[in-house]
Formats: C-alpha cells, structure tokens, sequence
C-alpha cells in the first residue's frame, strides 16, 4: 500500500529573531533597518523568535508577527520558557518550541563557543611574550597582535588589526589581513622580509634604509604603505 | 638527578656530533657519569669520533626494539671512566625509533644512576630530531657563524619551545645554551662571518661558549678521539670553558678577538 502521509522528525535551519527590548516601536524600528540592508534576503524565509526580556506587552507578539508579514517574512514559532509569553504566542498562531530544544541547542552554542574563541564583547590583543622564530606563526583573529621579542627571519605574524612589535621584525608582517585599511604596524625597527597591510605590501629590497633604523609606524595612505620614524 | 641535554642545530655539518663528544667527555672528566646517545640512526658518526666503531655489537635501535638490553648495548669508553656511549644503527632509518621506546632507555638510564644523558640529535627537523629533543631538559644548539645556520638554529628553537615533553606538559622550558662553532674572529673581522654579537642579537639565546675554528677538530675526529682530550688545542681549551659554564662556573669568554701576535711568536711561528 502507498503511504498518503509519513511523520518524521527532521532538523531544519531556522532563522531565529532574537527579542531584546521589549518595546514595540524600537523592535520595529530596528527590524526595518536590519531589513532595508538586504530586502530580498529576507523575503519569504521562516523565523523563529527569541524573547530575551521577560513582560511583553500582551499585544506584542500579534503586533510582531503582524509587522513580519509586511515584510514578508514567515513567522512560524516562538522559543520561551514564560508562560504568559506562551499564552500570548498561542493567539498569535506560533508554535512553542519545546524547552528540551533549546536545552540541546545552547549546550551546543556554548561548546562551539568554547571551541573556537570568545566571541562578540570587547577583544583585546593577543599578546605574544616572546620572539616568534623561523617557521613560526601567529594569527590574532579579530583582534590586535601584540609580540614583546623579535620576529625573526622566516617567521610571519598576522592580525586582523593593528601589529605592535617590541623588537625587531625581520620575518613578514600583515596587519589588517581581512582588508582593514586603518591598521597600523608599529616596531622598534623594521627590517622585514614583507610588510602589508590591507592586501598591499611592499618586500624588503622597497624599504628604505632609514626607516630600518629605528622605531617605525606603517600605516596605508592613499593606498600606498606610509613609513613613518617616531 | 639526571639531566638529559640535547645538542641540536637544524643545519647539518655545523659540529653537532663533535660538541656531543667533548661535552660528554669533559663532563665526565669533571667526575660525573655520562651517557651519549646517537640519534642519527642510518648516518651513525659519534662512534667514530669517539673511537668505538669496531666496538659497536648493539646499537640505540637494538634496545629500543627489546632486541637487546641497555647493558649491552653500552659501550665503556677506553680513556674516560664514567663515559659510555650508545651507538646509533648504520642500517636501520630514522622509523625505527618509538617515542615510547626512546622514553623507556632515557627512564632506564636515569635509573642506572647517570648524571647527565646527551642526546646527539641529527640534522633536520624531523623525527629523528624530534625525538632526540623531546625529553630534553637543557639544550646546546650548536650554530656556525653564517646567515643558513643561525636561520636553522632559530627554527630548531622554535620546535623546542613547542614540542617538547616540557613545552606540551607546560613545565618549565628547556633551558637553552648557545655554542657557536667555526668561530674565527679574523673573518668575522673582514665581514666574511656574523659575529658573536649578531647571532645573540638574532637568536636571543645565552652564549654557554665560542669554539676557534681549528684543524685540530677535524684532526681529533679523524683519529677517533674527542677534540677536547687534546689539551694544547684552543678548540679543547674552548669546551672545557663550555662545560665549565655548563657546571655553572664563571669563566671569561675567550677566543672571541683576534690574537695579537708578540714579537716572540712571530719569530718563532706558533
């Protein structure tokens, strides 16, 4: 016999709107400027709220799930432990997704933070304690490099920001390596194999004599590497 | 207690096998009791230079295998009590060698009651160095006076302080020791060779000794007798000075300038 229907459990990829004031106006304004960077992104996909405060107001939700539609967006559900919240999400024809789920799903958001790096918040510089020898390499993510030694010939040292060296760097140097423009090099002497910053770089044989002399600033200037003496 | 110190360089040819042999020897001149081990299984050299080659029936490889036991394996050096060497294999490679393996000789012979461990290492930065480093609480990295071997010295430093037992336990680091080779203060002079200064500058490392450039080195290896056992050399002179400073004795750095010859010695040669 053909089967007509068939329920299985499935794991989908939701988009989750997560909640964090619980004043309508500001929520609305906030989604429509979130919305008008990318409208046809948003345009017909599924999404699950997320109340992160605690007394909404009892037409909240109806007006949430009202504005979503407008911008064409699906509301299907709502993740929440509060009961009153619960109540208001049934008027609202949203399904209530089970606190099991959202157990499972932050153990799993918190391994995965824990697993990679801190994220979000204030990310202050990889601080390097000593010299970086050959072969060696260092990668500051999203944040500042800072090296309290040398980097020496054959190493290479790269961040996301700004680059401090409290020696000499005679291996390769990128700053801005994800394409900041405003990240800077700063070493109490430069006599480096590659210096670049934001993609542009310049090899050692470019440099001039003087700026390997003493305490250097780089920076990018019109596209081009500026060496600066302090 | 046991210390196990590697000599190590990166470079090959810089003078890792022969400081291995007039470290060992001078430390047990000193008194203490000393084992050198042979890394360089499939290039095996250190007994040559010590003057056990005819002497070899077991070998480094033997032992770590379970083919046969370290007694055996030891060899007694002739002139020096409390020295005894452990021969690499001439014709096994460098897989032969288990960090478990290696591990249970180095327990063994702290066991045995040796003061100091020396674990000749190859050139490279492959198994076969890391294995003779990885158990290491102090190390020699031996470097020549020249851009290529300071550059290899850099990167062997940098594997010390990544790789080893001590670095993955988080222990204390290896603490490291500068010997520099070939050194001959009159091409330094001309410019020919970096000087003392340039290489501590880049490797940042405590100079434990300069070693004079000598025929004398290449003479003792040839005749199968440590360098440092031939008293009126500058080169034995040199390494006694580094086992001194080893021990932790203050001596002076010497053979850093170039001797001015007196009157004397010009008239009457050396």
């Amino acid at each position: 016999m053909n089967k007509v229907i068939d329920l299985k459990g499935s794991i989908l990829s939701l988009t989750v709107l997560k909640l964090f004031s619980n004043d309508i106006e500001q929520t609305k304004q906030a989604l429509e400027a979130k919305v008008s960077q990318a409208p046809d992104f948003f345009v017909g996909i599924p999404v699950v709220l997320e109340p992160e405060v605690e007394n909404l107001d009892p037409t909240f939700l109806a007006l949430l799930v009202e504005l979503l539609h407008q911008k064409q967006m699906i509301p299907i559900g709502i993740r929440t432990q509060d009961e009153a919240i619960k109540e208001q999400a049934n008027y609202a024809g949203l399904a209530v997704f089970t606190d099991e789920v959202k157990a499972k799903k932050r153990s799993k958001e918190k391994a995965e933070k824990t697993g990679v790096e801190e994220q979000g918040g204030l990310k202050t510089a990889m601080v390097i304690n000593h010299s970086v020898r050959s072969g060696q390499q260092v990668y500051a993510k999203d944040r500042d490099l800072i090296v309290m030694g040398s980097v020496n010939p054959g190493a290479e040292i790269i961040a996301d920001g700004n680059v401090h060296v409290y020696g000499a760097i005679r291996g390769k140097v990128f700053a801005g390596s994800q394409g900041e423009t405003t990240s800077r090099i700063f070493a109490q002497k430069i006599d480096a194999e590659l210096v670049c910053i934001a993609g542009l770089y310049q090899l050692s044989e470019d440099i001039l004599p003087e700026y390997k002399t003493g305490f250097v600033e780089v920076s990018l200037m019109n596209e081009q590497l500026n060496f600066k003496l302090l | 207690m046991s210390r196990v110190v590697v000599v190590t360089s990166g470079k090959g040819g810089v003078g890792k096998t022969t400081t291995s042999a007039s470290f060992s020897t001078g430390l047990a001149l000193k008194g203490y009791k000393v084992a050198v081990i042979d890394f360089d299984v499939g290039l095996r050299n250190l007994d040559l230079i010590m003057g056990c080659e005819r002497r070899v029936v077991y070998d480094f490889v033997n032992v770590v295998q379970g083919e046969a036991s370290l007694q055996q394996a030891l060899i007694k050096d002739k002139r020096v009590p409390n020295l005894y060497i452990l021969a690499a294999s001439q014709t096994r490679d460098k897989d032969a060698l288990t960090l478990e393996g290696v591990e249970k000789v180095i327990e063994d012979l702290k066991e045995a009651g040796f003061d100091y461990i020396i674990c000749d290492s190859p050139a490279g930065i492959e198994k076969g160095a890391q294995l003779a480093l990885y158990f290491a609480d102090e190390a020699l990295i031996v470097t020549n006076p020249e851009v290529s071997s300071v550059r290899d010295s850099d990167r062997i430093l940098g594997i010390l302080q990544a790789k080893s037992k001590r670095a993955e336990r988080g222990d204390e680091p290896i603490v490291e020791h500068l010997v520099l080779t070939r050194y001959n203060p009159a091409r330094v002079e001309t410019g020919e060779m970096l000087s003392v200064e340039d290489v501590i500058d880049l490797l940042n490392v405590k100079l434990l000794g300069a070693i004079p450039e000598s025929e004398d080195v290449l003479n003792a290896s040839n005749a199968g007798s440590p360098v440092v056992l031939d008293e009126n050399s500058a080169a034995a002179q040199a390494y006694n000075d580094v086992v001194d400073r080893f021990l932790g004795e203050e001596v002076e750095h010497r053979f850093l300038t170039v001797e001015k010859k007196g009157l004397f010695k010009k008239l009457f040669g050396k």
